[in-house]
């Protein structure tokens, strides 16, 4: 975490600097008002009065411009180093492996994004201000207190251990709660962010007052545990305050003591040791204040860690191999089962894909077609076995040069809240517009896309919502068109048109792109039969393989798909 | 040649367009930006965007109105700073008594103030005590109350709303916003009581003494209120737009993490992240202003008390010079104007924290004050037979759009009517129509003769069930979301509702069956198999209208028809809406609407259609073109 603040180390050193100007024009201060009032207005001298007056004004200005400056600067280096901060989580979030991501849930993701951040962020903010403000304070008061009287100043001491006992205490039994805190705070995220993504669902089923039920589990849970940590600090200010007060009370008997034996104690020196006590109780409140934050802000730190220290998972496995022109896809005993899950979703898988083939994949729901193709762009890694490109395990590859070769349109079109054109864009930045427009056209969207008010630039909602499925769907293949890339890969993206736009848009992806090795998941028979190569999944393992007209004769499982869906065929 | 110049079709609108949806507000936090992080609306810039000048004092008096329903604990609260404050000042007074004491050698009566300062120190830390155990349990029952009532809200939010508006800005306003207040009330409430009360009680001492030199102090304040409202008006803008732009931080990070398989699929991280860390700098930009703003509040008004200090030394100097006062009342009155400087010193230093928590219930009450969902209408109906008919309706999502256009359909009890057409004919819309989602332009919908517009919404969505193409699970159990329309379902209906809809072989396969809670709302879950568990809550759900938009779409055929049997079971006695694009799921429905364009083009059931040889006959040869073999 030091790293990131070590840019800045600048603003840090030059925000206590100006503090302690801040500071001395505060120590400072007070003793030309007393020269003021004594010298000046009861003496009745207004020279004084304008002399000293005008003085202290202008070393106020500078203290205050002294105090404003140190805002400065330390709102220079925190909110920077906040800013970086989060920039590299977001950038490490971005970058996490789909099993990690799963691993650490996206709800949580956001939370330590939003909310983990600005925590530690506050306390770089406080400790650059406060910790020399209130160091500063706290020594210096015990040195004056010293220099007035080594006795009294022994007195205050015997109180530190204490104090800093105190301290020790409740920051020990804080820290674990406020790890909790940010948990609670992840759970009432995501139920937030599940009922707004599933809002008609909530509303279809009229749940709205059980989801506020669950949704209070959440927010309970949640402000019980900020209590609990909230009612547990609050008795660490007054806890020390007591302390400090018996340490007043016997600085008061002690000095009245020797006043009386030894008479080495002034009715001055005794109001000026009261002072400096009181200077030394508002730096521990502070400081006890800064610890708090340290603590929270600890919590933060081991979940930001977790995230930007996170292993990636290949890292050492891959060896920035590259491929110009794909050849090969193998899978060679390919099996798999999502990391931490028990049950294995594919099984001793063999198969070999060749440049410019057209592979379709059926079989029934959970057969593990999806999952499949999410091994191509590694997604997720094999379990067992592996899968070759030309020949070279695909962990030999860097995940992003696998995937500048690879164009994936994902079951569950994923849109984002800004232009078609954007949204079309993301699949080959560069493209220029006629190239854009070629690929919706391919991917039979250019016709509703120009029939929106603002064609292109028609806004799409988040998630698609202002979309059908099958437009979605569509803007979806458009950019997996527009990549332009060797293998392109379906996960059952036609699912939602109707059977003549399907139609139409294989024919005009075959006319766009007939050299392209295509993958196509599908649950039609129709959007595969004139695939070279069908392969039949079953229970994650491969039932059957060939044309459709091979499988109609050898698979009864290929026949038994076809039969229903032809089910009235010759009526 | 002049196709350089010209934009192809579709293209033609051009960037300088706004892109709005309904309402002129969607989306105005959310500037447009393109994949390549460079703007596309020039408007949207930061430092343009219109702050729309709120009134500040009334979002306050709103938030106060949160505080004033804790009666009690305010009064308690109330007190124990009263008396933080009482002891404060009686505690230095003491100090000086014992003192004094010291000198005159009076021990007996040391001993027993010594006594009086400790049990006067007792009591200020218990009050201090109380006061910040009060401080924090006010702090969590409001925001319990704020996150409750937010909750509610955005469960009564009409899903026109939702669809336009980022789910991670309405987030942030739960989560930052919410936080802001929190740490606001809890820090704040109790300086902010005790420095008025010291206010108050100072200038009433200062009157007491000599009302001529309290007048001149009271420029102080002047100049005080002067400088805090040209700092509030500067700081309130600021702390405005950095709730902003946290929110559009937060929305841009919600829906990149969420979707973001896409974005890694296609390499684009770095262009996300560009735009991140562009959103992410305005946000650092702003908050170093804001935060050098609310910092600087303290320096500030450190030097305007000082100023008054000399002017009222100044003055009170002049007057005991013109024997006006005596030495003895300047003297006094000088440690009043010293006393009187510390509580505004920290009312300013509190005054960025509040500024925030102000600017932050200004977004949660912006989002409470959005209108319900409609939810007029009473009639209850003892029985729903399942007739639905729409006549004339039109529609449109953007005005001037036609998404439905003189829609007329009428569905009797137990019938079970098949949707067809291509995608964007208008089929989903027809379910948002009936569900009540959208609100019809023109024409009417009726269920059993009713209009719907006056059933009410709760009775008419209770007796229809839908399974939607995107699927919603939560992040619970299997069984939980099985049992999600139906929560006192038995384990042998829920059981038998699996068993239904042909999920109960999967989840047999799961190490904890029924009780695996699903990952991430199911991502592990294929999607035909979220698509069954969602058909198993319609089962549950037992209702009388069912609607399934595209339910099974990715649910492979011979899966389909093994639940083949329990749909015609399901759809038994129930008045059934089905959009499909597979013919074999639709072909034995009672009628086939054939829609295109928003409109009914074609009726009937699948014989006659096919007989027809319109444009079902079509849709219906390309699907078994060349396979029928």
């Amino acid at each position: 975490m030091l790293k990131y603040l070590k840019k800045y180390w600048m603003f840090c050193l030059l925000a206590p600097l100006f503090m302690l100007g801040e500071i001395g024009m505060d120590l400072i201060q007070p003793g030309m008002m007393a020269t003021i009032v004594d010298d000046g207005v009861l003496a009745q001298n207004l020279d004084v009065v304008m002399h000293e007056g005008i003085r202290m004004i202008l070393l106020v200005l500078f203290g205050g411009l002294s105090g404003i400056l140190c805002g400065v600067f330390a709102n220079l280096a925190s909110q920077q180093f906040g800013n970086d901060l989060r920039k590299d989580l977001f950038d490490r979030i971005m970058h996490l492996s789909f099993a990690q991501t799963d691993h650490f849930s996206t709800g949580s993701l956001i939370t330590r994004l939003v909310s983990d951040v600005t925590q530690i962020q506050q306390m770089v903010a406080m400790s650059v201000r406060g910790v020399v403000r209130s160091s500063v304070m706290f020594l210096g008061g015990i040195y004056m207190l010293y220099r007035q009287s080594p006795r009294l100043a022994f007195v205050a001491l015997c109180g530190l251990p204490f104090i800093f006992g105190f301290v020790v205490f409740f920051l020990k039994k804080a820290s674990p709660m406020f790890h909790v805190v940010q948990q609670k705070l992840d759970i009432v995220n995501n139920c937030l962010q599940e009922n707004i993504a599933g809002a008609r669902v909530v509303k279809a089923y009229v749940k709205e007052d059980a989801e506020l039920l669950h949704f209070n589990d959440a927010n309970d849970a949640l402000c019980a545990t900020t209590l609990r940590v909230q009612t547990l600090l609050a008795f660490m200010t007054p806890c020390m305050n007591i302390v400090l007060n018996l340490c007043l009370v016997a600085i008061l008997y002690v000095g009245g003591h020797a006043a009386r034996t030894t008479g080495d104690i002034s009715s001055g020196q005794l109001m000026a040791a009261l002072t400096y006590i009181a200077m030394i109780l508002h730096a521990v409140t502070f400081m006890a204040n800064i610890f708090q934050t340290f603590t929270r802000a600890q919590a933060s730190v081991k979940r930001v860690n977790e995230v930007l220290h996170c292993e990636d998972v290949p890292a050492t496995s891959y060896s920035h191999a590259t491929f110009d022109t794909f050849d090969t896809l193998e899978f060679r005993h390919v099996s798999f089962a999502y990391p931490g899950t028990a049950g294995t979703i594919l099984q001793d898988i063999n198969l070999t894909i060749h440049r410019g083939e057209t592979i379709g994949i059926i079989g029934a729901t959970g057969s593990g077609k999806s999952t499949l193709l999410q091994l191509i762009p590694r997604f997720y890694d094999v379990t067992e076995g592996s899968l070759l490109l030309n020949g070279r395990d695909v962990r030999a590859y860097a995940p992003e040069t696998l995937r500048e070769h690879i164009a994936i349109a994902m079951q569950r079109a994923e849109l984002y809240s800004r232009s078609v054109e954007a949204n079309i864009r993301l699949g080959r930045p560069e493209a220029d517009v006629w190239a854009i427009k070629h690929a919706a056209e391919t991917a039979q969207a250019d016709d509703f896309i120009c029939r929106m008010k603002n064609g292109y630039y028609t806004l799409v909602s988040e998630g698609g919502h202002s979309l059908s499925g099958g437009q979605k769907q569509r803007i979806s293949i458009s950019r997996a068109i527009l990549k332009d890339a060797q293998l392109l890969l379906f996960d059952d993206t036609t699912s939602a048109l109707d059977l003549h736009t399907e139609s139409r848009l294989y024919q005009a992806l075959e006319k766009a792109c007939p050299h392209t090795t295509k993958i196509i998941v599908a649950q039609r028979v129709a959007s595969i039969k004139d695939a070279d190569r069908i392969v039949v999944l079953d229970a994650g393992q491969i039932a059957a393989c060939g044309t459709h007209e091979e499988l109609l004769g050898t698979s009864p499982i290929y026949r038994d798909i076809c039969s229903s869906q032809l089910k009235e065929a010759t009526v | 040649m002049s196709e350089q110049n010209t934009l192809p079709k579709g293209f033609e609108t051009g960037a300088q367009e706004t892109f709005q949806f309904r309402s002129s507000e969607v989306k105005n936090n959310a500037p447009a930006v393109n994949f390549n992080g460079r703007r596309r609306m020039g408007s949207g810039a930061l430092g343009q965007a219109v702050e729309k000048p709120k009134d500040a004092s009334q979002t306050l008096v709103r938030l106060f109105t949160y505080l004033g329903t804790e009666k009690k604990l305010l009064l308690v609260l109330f007190l124990s700073v009263i008396l933080v404050t009482l002891t404060a000042l009686a505690a230095p007074a003491l100090q000086g008594q014992a003192i004094d004491l010291i000198f005159a050698g009076n021990w007996p009566r040391l001993g027993l103030l010594l006594v009086t300062l400790l049990g006067v120190y007792l009591v200020s830390t218990l009050c201090t005590l109380c006061q910040t155990y009060v401080s924090a349990h006010l702090s969590q029952r409001i925001v319990r109350r704020l996150r409750h009532d937010l909750f509610a809200k955005i469960d009564r939010l009409s899903i026109p709303y939702l669809d336009t508006h980022s789910s991670g800005d309405i987030m942030s306003r739960m989560v930052n916003d919410v936080d802001n207040i929190s740490t606001s009330i809890s820090q704040s409430m109790g300086s902010l009581f005790s420095g008025v009360l010291t206010i108050i009680g100072t200038v009433c001492m200062m009157f007491y003494y000599c009302w001529q030199l309290t007048l001149i102090t009271m420029i102080t304040v002047v100049i005080t209120v002067i400088v805090t409202k040209q700092m509030s008006l500067l700081m309130a803008r600021v702390y405005r737009m950095r709730s902003r732009v946290l929110g559009q931080l937060n929305g841009h990070a919600e829906e990149m993490i969420t979707g973001y398989r896409s974005i890694v699929a296609y390499n684009r991280q770095e262009d996300i992240i560009a735009e991140f860390n562009k959103t992410s700098d305005e946000l650092t930009k702003v908050s170093i202003r804001a935060e050098i703003l609310g910092g600087s509040m303290g320096p500030l008004m450190n030097c305007i008390s000082n100023i008054g200090f000399v002017i009222v030394s100044a003055f009170g100097g002049y007057f005991a010079l013109k024997g006006l006062i005596t030495v003895g009342v300047i003297s006094a009155f000088i440690i009043y104007a010293k006393q009187f400087s510390r509580p505004i010193n920290e009312i300013a230093q509190l005054y960025g924290s509040l500024q925030t928590a102000v600017a932050g219930a200004e977004r949660i009450f912006e989002l409470m004050d959005q209108p319900d969902e409609d939810n007029s209408g009473t009639v209850e109906l003892e029985e729903v037979k399942g007739e639905i008919t729409f006549r004339n309706v039109n529609f449109s999502y953007v005005p001037g759009t036609s998404v439905l256009t003189d829609f007329n359909l009428t569905v009797k009890p137990g019938q079970k009517i098949a949707l067809v057409g291509a995608t964007g004919s208008g089929k989903t819309t027809v379910v948002n129509l009936l569900m009540r989602f959208y609100g019809l332009d023109s024409g009417e919908i009726l269920i059993d003769g009713v209009n719907i517009q006056d059933l009410k919404r709760d009775f008419l969505r209770r007796n229809t069930a839908i399974v939607l193409q995107d699927t919603v699970l939560f992040t619970d159990t299997i069984e939980n979301n099985i049992k999600y329309a139906n929560p006192d379902a038995t384990e042998a209906a829920v059981l038998n509702a699996a068993q239904m809809s042909n999920c109960h072989r999967f989840i047999k396969r799961l190490p904890q069956g029924m009780q695996t809670v699903l990952i991430q709302a199911g991502a592990h879950l294929s999607q035909g198999q979220r698509q069954l568990l969602t058909i198993a809550r319609a089962v549950l759900a037992d209702p009388k209208i069912l609607i399934l938009d595209e339910a099974t779409s990715s649910v492979d055929t011979r899966t389909e028809k093994n639940i083949q049997d329990a749909m015609v079971k399901l759809m038994k006695n129930r008045t059934s809406l089905i959009i499909a694009h597979r013919l074999s799921t639709i072909q034995d429905a009672d009628k086939i609407v054939v829609m295109d364009h928003g409109r009914v083009v074609e009726m009937g059931n699948h014989a006659e259609l096919l007989a027809k040889k319109g444009r079902y006959y079509a849709l219906y040869m390309t699907q078994f073109a060349g396979s029928a073999t």
